[in-house]
């Protein structure tokens, strides 16, 4: 059984079909993603799929990892931080290492395709060092929610982007203008997954006896990297708040590290420390392959929280919607996209208002409920891999053919 | 691209969508923008946002009639944007003269401009349809009444919407095909009076499937007796 098989279980053979016919036009083209890491993010699970499925429907794509000394990655972490609209502190020399480490793997990575498609702001100089023709159009692929970035850092990627062809964002919030075409495509998720893929229930039931999780009582969970963005101090709060109502509620913080975040042990701590010894929190650290683990949280839990204060897209809110959970989320990013009042979820802003939205949820099963079937109809026509296949192929035949409409004539007859 | 030969082509459609870098954060800008963006973010906000549309959770077709209403609670021009239907007028220039005067009336008439609040701004974008032969044929209405149902979303927003922005209004492909085949008249005026502007997509195909089953051959016979 061929991957694309496999997903027309799950999204149809009509939408299968169509994947091929828009491939079939782009068959003689060459595409390479570039990114940082191959591990941690939602970037690289993106891609994990995005290479093979490529692959079969006959597009030659290669994946690309860049690499440098822990230095640069404290820089690339800044200017993510920076990009999201943290202050930050750049000097000179840390520009100059970016640009460094970008020049040595321009010249270690085989980039000769017709598209490149460069993600995040780690490898963004690779353009500027790769010799003139070996690329026919550079893309840069944006994450991060940079709806209010710091000037510096904006300033930096703006001179990084003088040699691409297109750019693209997540969601038009997240542009700012520029002399490029800025592509709005939302990122999505694999049901077929380790992360995403149904469990069965002893699968599940052994995850929570592993972390100690009572499968009895009601449990909250957030699945983020310990970053300051996503709030896990916050969404402590709001579980505090909510205990004295509910004290048999249970809450897991679950995240991995990312290799490229060098940042996490210093917030795991504090989140680790704020906890205090409650055994009804759970702070767990996952080694970068739990996706099982992952996956049967978000199936246990009740309501799935995802309380950032920035957010590039937040494909744990996806997630956990594919999975019926509604979802109380930070009212940022693309969050606000995939969670709306009373349909799948609550947007929250604050911990008192997450906490708030718990008790209305717990309060109310059969709304509970409702809201999570809605999340998984929406997340099928919207948010999964298929959809998002479908926004690069239009996108790449625009690049060649702009306007208004464009038809693709059916030659096999 | 029409569909007038004996046999239907049933296409499918894809949506690219590029923002423009322009963010309207109150009425004035708002009506700025309207008086200077290109046709295709026009059409993109008044039409084809409908192929952005989830469930019904939207109340108004059209993203300029939501933002006012919702961004900057200007409940007066949300519901009279709402009233308007793109695909009456024969020009998007017809188009963009009513929305200017619609919101520039509105404006005359208020102490102070409607403003949203930070994150609730109008992003404004701009988009092109690629439509697709999906090499799927019918050559009868059973056929066509069958494939209603399964065909995607997009498929529908394109034989419906777009056809008629692309024959001016007139017609949809739907019933322009059955014409040429000689299908009942009264299914064909059925069809081109359905008010799909008001309809999501999931609406608009509930609708389109009640219509063929009011005239499928069993039904009709059924009705006969």
């Amino acid at each position: 059984m061929t991957l694309l098989d496999r997903y027309e279980e799950v999204v149809g053979a009509q939408e299968i079909q169509r994947l091929r016919r828009m491939a079939e036009v782009l068959a003689d083209k060459r595409i390479i993603h570039v990114n940082s890491t191959r591990n941690g993010g939602g970037v690289a699970e993106i891609l994990r799929w995005m290479i093979p499925l490529l692959g079969e429907l006959g597009i030659d794509a290669r994946w690309e990892v860049v690499t440098g000394p822990p230095d640069y990655y404290r820089v690339t972490k800044t200017f993510h931080n920076g990009l999201q609209g943290q202050e930050v502190s750049l000097k000179q020399s840390d520009f100059d290492l970016h640009s460094e480490v970008n020049r040595e793997n321009a010249r270690r990575l085989n980039l000769e395709a017709e598209i490149v498609i460069v993600h995040d702001p780690q490898p963004l100089y690779l353009p500027q060092f790769t010799p003139e023709g070996k690329v026919k159009q550079w893309i840069w692929r944006c994450h991060i929610d940079c709806s209010r970035p710091q000037r510096s850092v904006w300033k930096y990627v703006e001179q990084g982007l003088a040699k691409y062809q297109a750019t693209i964002f997540s969601m038009p919030a997240f542009t700012h203008p520029l002399q490029l075409p800025m592509y709005i495509i939302p990122p999505s998720i694999d049901p077929l997954s380790d992360k995403n893929r149904p469990l069965t229930e002893t699968e599940r039931l052994e995850v929570l006896h592993r972390f100690a999780i009572d499968p009895e009582r009601p449990l909250l969970v957030q699945i983020s990297r310990f970053d300051r963005f996503k709030d896990p101090l916050g969404v402590l709060e709001a579980y505090r708040l909510l205990k004295p109502y509910h004290p048999q509620v249970q809450l897991a913080l679950a995240g991995g590290p990312a290799d490229d975040d060098p940042e996490g042990s210093e917030v795991l701590r504090e989140v680790q420390e704020r906890a205090g010894d409650d055994p009804d929190v759970k702070i767990l650290l996952l080694p970068p392959d739990s996706h099982c683990e992952i996956n049967a949280l978000q199936r246990s839990a009740i309501i799935v929280l995802q309380k950032s204060l920035r957010e590039g897209f937040g494909l744990t809110v996806t997630e956990a919607l594919w999975k019926g959970k509604p979802v109380i989320g930070g009212a940022c990013g693309g969050i606000a996209l995939q969670v709306h009042d009373y349909h799948t979820g609550f947007l929250a802003h604050s911990p008192a208002g997450a906490a708030y939205r718990i008790r209305y949820l717990l309060r109310y099963a059969d709304k509970c409920h409702r809201m999570g079937a809605n999340g998984r109809e929406f997340v099928l026509e919207h948010f999964l891999l298929t959809r998002h296949l479908r926004d690069y192929f239009a996108m790449i035949l625009c690049l060649d053919q702009p306007g208004s409409c464009l038809f693709v004539p059916f030659d096999k007859e | 691209m029409t569909n007038t030969g004996k046999t239907f082509i049933l296409y499918d459609c894809s949506l690219s969508r590029r923002a423009i870098g322009r963010v309207s954060s109150n009425l004035r800008e708002m009506l700025d923008a309207l008086r200077s963006v290109n046709d295709a973010v026009l059409e993109h906000h008044l039409m084809r946002c409908a192929l952005e549309d989830y469930f019904e959770l939207y109340e108004f077709p059209n993203d300029l009639a939501r933002w006012c209403w919702e961004g900057l609670g200007d409940q007066v021009l949300g519901e009279q944007l709402g009233l308007i239907d793109p695909y009456r007028y024969r020009s998007l220039a017809e188009l963009r003269t009513d929305l200017i005067n619609l919101v520039e009336d509105r404006l005359w008439g208020l102490n102070r401009v409607p403003w949203c609040r930070p994150g609730r701004e109008l992003h404004w974008v701009e988009s092109t349809l690629i439509a697709y032969d999906t090499g799927e044929r019918f050559t009868t209405t059973a056929e066509l009444a069958q494939a209603v149902g399964r065909m995607s979303l997009r498929s529908l927003f394109f034989h419906i919407h777009e056809a008629r922005r692309r024959l001016e209004g007139a017609t949809d492909d739907f019933s322009a095909w059955l014409e040429g085949i000689d299908a009942p008249n009264a299914l064909i005026a059925r069809l081109r009076a359905v008010d799909f502007y008001f309809l999501n997509l999931n609406q608009l195909r509930q609708e389109l499937l009640q219509i063929f089953q009011d005239y499928s051959p069993t039904t009709l016979m059924k009705t006969a007796r």
